[in-house]
């Protein structure tokens, strides 16, 4: 188990100011069965009308209005998380999942995706060709794997196509957008974390098997991240195809999804014709800089 | 006196239709049109007994299909059982995710349906389509009948005629069933939708409020509606004509100008009614239609009272195989259309057309569904003073408030063409009155 200090701050800035800017935010950690959120502090400015909610996918969000004229909207969340050992979230209600395994418009194939994935799709994956998640240092999250009951196949399919992605995949930002496809992505052949995470999901679900987008954060500073979830049958086991590895417990948990449009950390809706600019910033550190078992 | 009296009042008819603004608006190539609804005089009759029996099998019906909203949005019994395939559900364009886990008020999401059927010559009903989302057209024979009964009060006097200018008391109940407290409101997209007419006179008819989605607003997590004056007052129920996707921009389409932000969120609430319920689509794709007779099983266990008409699934081996072998006889249905368009005959197609269609076919069985052509019972209209067979179908209207209710009336609508089939005003298509007889 981990102890990890986060801040997470968006700023929007309008170049003319705005009003009646109608907002849902999905940017707050939640208590899961990998993470205990302790102490969160949500700042919002300027102040608004609204509510909470939980939206369909168990996400976390805060929806209202500021109807004032405004230039910056500010969004800041800080607290400390508690985040296990094990990485998995366990499937209750099995026939539910189906929903992750059918495409979105973001997570189409075209033809660089069906070239992608031709040229995988038949890789041996037995043990003594593909030695079983290789360079996985975390011994326990291993063991908590083959100690399920789920398809070790699945997991096998998963981080090979992890690997795939990550080298048909140059990390880039700037050059794709938020409502970039898989397909184009993969065809540009450079993005950022959201990009990767389409691609191995487009190529999972070409399997029918059932796999989610995940928005959160990282240890470190800097952006948001974005990683996949993949179901074996029992649980979600997540995998990180930005990074080449699998999630462990630096890693916090925002929303869950079927793509990053399920998981839109900001959708805004206001009067008024101004440019606008995005800025994210995260912060996420060691509380206790040594790992506890229990 | 006999019906006949009553045609003489045909051109005064459909003058009073026009100028009451009838119409019914087509968008083709971008252009707006407004075209009236060509209304003959000749009704559409139904007896007292096969009605009734119309009646339990539409009832029937719309439970199940109600019952199968609350399941995919729920527990998912019914692919658990295997029941219906879950691609059927999920990769269906009326599947909301947004909607999982959300329930309406006292569960309803089929508040008003549209259950369109066929006759076929040997006298047995079909059912052609269930149209769940905003089914339109209940307007056209209120309206209809009342200038027809203006126009020849002793004929309606003189036979026995279910009086069906209840529908507006009907839709009243079904909306204040569910109104979570407040006004009631019809929203509309506006003058240049398509059923415009509709419902402004449904507003006017149920007494509830004609909006836009600018006159509506969510404040403190309810619904208000703004008056001339700026006064708002609390909005209880819903009966919107806007599309899911253009309902609430920041839960649908982002892009939406005419939705209501923040609307869907307080309707997850339980704070207001949206009548019908966002995502009811998932029950009436063609490709769910396969399977509604299964759910009347699954659901109330009973045997259905009315029949699809025959369908094949090319989804499934064996019917593909059907599909190819008796390609000619059947009709063929993309599932992702409606308003009559994505409808061909196997035996209208030429080789070419036929072996491109038939690679579609392959390529996304799912996509499709083959029906047999029936063979409707023509019924007469009349075309320019001479009567003529045409084929029709009947659109019956179904509303649910504590319990299903039938109107006992309906939208019959014809081809004017007498090679076609296919009868939608929105291939212009005409509407006759509906008499289901007392006697």
């Amino acid at each position: 188990m981990r102890k990890l200090k986060f801040q997470y701050r968006m700023q929007l800035s309008f170049s003319k100011p705005v009003n009646r800017h109608h907002f849902t935010l999905r940017c707050f950690p939640k208590d899961s069965e990998r993470q205990q959120i302790e102490n969160q502090e949500v700042k919002i400015e300027p102040s608004y009308d609204g509510g909470d909610k939980t939206d369909s996918f168990g996400n976390l969000c805060k929806y209202g209005v500021v109807e004032k004229e405004h230039s910056e909207f500010v969004v800041n969340v800080t607290g400390t998380v508690c985040v296990n050992g094990s990485q998995f979230q366990p499937v209750y209600e099995k026939h539910k999942v189906g929903m992750f395994r059918y495409h979105t418009a973001l997570t189409k194939k075209g033809p660089t995706i069906e070239n992608i994935y031709n040229k995988c799709k038949d890789k041996d994956l037995s043990t003594e060709n593909f030695p079983y998640i290789p360079g996985i240092s975390d011994a326990d999250n291993i063991k908590n794997i083959e100690n399920n009951e789920g398809s070790i196949e699945v997991i096998r399919r998963a981080y090979y196509f992890m690997n795939v992605v990550h080298d048909c995949l140059e990390y880039a930002p700037g050059i794709t957008q938020v409502n970039t496809t898989a397909e184009e992505a993969a065809t540009l052949g450079s993005g950022v974390c959201q990009d990767y995470s389409h691609i191995m999901l487009s190529l999972l679900r070409m399997e029918h098997i059932p796999c989610r987008y995940v928005a959160g954060m990282m240890m470190g500073e800097g952006a948001s991240h974005a990683w996949v979830e993949v179901c074996d049958g029992e649980k979600w086991v997540a995998f990180d195809p930005t990074n080449n590895c699998m999630v462990d417990d630096s890693y916090i948990c925002i929303s869950n999804g079927r793509d990053a449009k399920d998981c839109t950390i900001n959708q805004g809706y206001f009067y008024g014709l101004p440019e606008q600019v995005q800025e994210i910033h995260v912060l996420v550190e060691n509380v206790e800089d040594e790992y506890t078992n229990i | 006196m006999k019906e006949e009296e009553l045609y003489r009042y045909s051109d005064t008819v459909n003058e009073l239709l026009a100028r009451y603004g009838v119409k019914f608006g087509i968008y083709k190539n971008g252009i707006f049109k407004e075209q009236l609804f060509p209304f003959d005089m000749i009704p559409r009759k139904i007896g007292k007994d096969e009605f009734n029996y119309l009646e339990k099998g539409l009832k029937q019906r719309v439970m199940a299909l109600n019952e199968f909203i609350k399941d995919i949005y729920g527990d998912k019994k019914i692919i658990r059982d295997k029941v219906v395939p879950e691609e059927f559900v999920y990769m269906g364009s009326g599947y909301l995710a947004q909607c999982e886990g959300v329930t309406p008020p006292n569960g309803i999401y089929t508040h008003i349906s549209g259950i369109d059927l066929v006759q076929a010559k040997d006298g047995e009903w079909y059912i052609l389509e269930d149209n769940l989302r905003i089914p339109s057209g209940a307007s056209y024979p209120m309206i209809a009948r009342d200038i027809c009964r203006r126009s020849s009060p002793a004929t309606f006097k003189n036979n026995s005629i279910c009086d069906n200018r209840n529908y507006a008391k009907l839709l009243r109940k079904t909306m204040d069933y569910v109104n979570a407290g407040g006004h009631t409101v019809i929203l509309s997209p506006g003058r240049y939708n398509a059923a415009y007419f509709e419902h402004s006179y449904l507003a006017e008819q149920t007494g509830a409020h004609l909006v836009t989605g600018n006159e509506i607003v969510v404040e403190n997590d309810n619904l208000y509606f703004i008056d001339y004056s700026g006064r708002k007052e609390r909005v209880g129920a819903v009966y919107r004509r806007i599309s899911d996707e253009y309902l609430d921009p920041m839960n649908f389409n982002p892009e939406s100008v005419i939705g209501i932000p923040h609307i869907y969120d307080i309707y997850r609430k339980g704070n207001v009614a949206l009548i019908n319920a966002p995502g009811n689509g998932v029950a009436d794709d063609k490709g769910i239609y396969y399977f509604v007779p299964k759910m009347i099983k699954y659901y109330l266990d009973e045997e259905p009272i009315l029949n699809n008409a025959p369908t094949y699934l090319p989804f499934y081996e064996k019917d593909m195989e059907y599909v190819l072998e008796h390609f000619d006889d059947l009709v063929l249905k993309d599932v992702a259309e409606a308003g009559g368009y994505g409808v061909v005959f196997g035996n209208s197609m030429t080789k070419d057309e036929k072996e491109k269609f038939i690679g579609m076919l392959k390529a996304e069985p799912r996509r499709f569904i083959a029906q047999e052509v029936i063979d409707f019972l023509d019924i007469d209209i009349c075309d320019e003073g001479k009567v003529v067979p045409r084929k029709a179908d009947l659109r019956a209207f179904v509303l649910m408030a504590d319990e299903p209710m039938v109107w006992r009336s309906g939208l019959t609508r014809f081809s004017r063409n007498p090679d076609s089939f296919i009868v939608n005003s929105s291939q212009g298509g005409g509407f006759k009155d509906t008499w289901v007889l007392e006697e």
